[in-house]
């Protein structure tokens, strides 16, 4: 099948994602690491109860997986600073402390399952690199800030 | 001592054809190079780059102007460190998918009875070119970081994929089922110098 049948086939599941599921999200970020923990890692296969039954599971899983490869593109190019300010609202939707976090991701490196199954290596790479620069620059300034919450 | 005259006479005669080819290269290069390494670029809004420019992303000034004005020495230096890591596992890839479709082309070239002599010399000056180029470039990266180097990797990319247009050119002439798998995403228009 080509390019252009698979993309008419999943359209539909595909806005029907995105206006529903995804625009309630704060974020890219927060985007991105829903659709990653919606797919099963040992077959790579996306659910979503809602979608698979208006589109079949077949459909559904193809809509996440492109909305995925979607979001994951549009992080690797989007600046750094971009990049903090996805990664703070992604933070702050959580209900983990941020020095948590930012202490857990660090160490455990759980972005690195965000990644979607079929990308570029480079995309991955640099998507990885800027991920690890991003959390330790919040991590400076919450350091800083409790700094300064200390001296006042 | 005269023994290795013959030697040093055939070495000579190769350094001569090399040089003659790039001299070629480089005086006929700005005129054909928009119609050899023709890229489609697809928009992707904001500040982001287009997919594929992954040159642009991982050699563009934008972070590390961000970077360098607000954040601390070692974050600066751990920006440019991976960056570093990044451009040369790039450079890295690139020159691997340029080798993988040379051996295809010579386990191909191996089977062609009335291979051009003249073709395959000029595809082979072509590759090897490219391999030093790829590789300085990386010792440049690896010596002094690709923000200092950042005007002079974009002069080496876009000779660099010059080369590797002219690499592809050729391999669509001699041998058009290998160069079909040529996707080295390599883009000289990705680094504004």
């Amino acid at each position: 099948m080509s390019l252009e049948a698979k993309h008419v086939e999943i359209e539909p599941a595909l806005r029907d994602l995105r206006n529903r599921t995804l625009k309630r999200l704060p974020g890219d970020f927060s985007r991105l690491v829903y659709l990653a923990s919606s797919r099963d890692l040992s077959s790579g296969h996306y659910s979503h109860d809602g979608l698979a039954f208006h589109f079949g599971e077949n459909v559904a899983s193809k809509a996440m997986a492109a909305c995925h490869a979607e979001i994951f593109h549009r992080l690797v190019y989007c600046s750094l600073e971009e990049l903090i300010e996805e990664l703070r609202n992604y933070i702050s939707s959580t209900s983990v402390r941020q020095k948590d976090f930012l202490q857990s991701w660090t160490h455990l490196g759980s972005y690195r399952v965000t990644i979607p199954s079929d990308c570029d290596e480079t995309a991955a790479e640099i998507f990885l690199s800027n991920v690890k620069i991003a959390l330790a620059i919040l991590q400076t300034r919450e350091e800083s800030a409790l700094q300064d919450e200390r001296s006042a | 001592m005269s023994q290795l005259l013959p030697y040093l006479g055939v070495a000579s005669l190769l350094l001569v054809v090399a040089a003659l080819w790039a001299r070629q290269i480089f005086l006929t290069r700005k005129t054909r190079i928009e119609v050899i390494v023709p890229r489609e670029h697809q928009a992707a809004g904001g500040s982001t780059a287009s997919h594929g420019d992954f040159g642009e992303r991982i050699f563009g000034l934008e972070d590390w102007h961000f970077v360098s004005r607000s954040m601390s020495s070692e974050i600066q230096e751990m920006f440019l460190r991976e960056r570093a890591i990044l451009a040369i596992s790039w450079l890295r890839r690139t020159r691997r998918g340029a080798s993988l479709v040379m051996r295809a082309h010579v386990a191909a070239a191996q089977q062609i009875e009335d291979l051009q002599l003249a073709s395959e010399l000029k595809l082979a000056l072509s590759y090897f070119l490219f391999l030093i180029l790829s590789d300085v470039l990386i010792g440049w990266i690896w010596l002094r970081g690709p923000v200092r180097t950042r005007k002079m990797v974009s002069r080496t990319l876009r000779t660099v994929a010059w080369l590797q247009g002219a690499f592809e050119q050729l391999m669509a002439r001699i041998d058009p089922a290998t160069c079909k798998t040529l996707r080295t995403n390599l883009d000289h228009r990705a680094v504004r110098g």
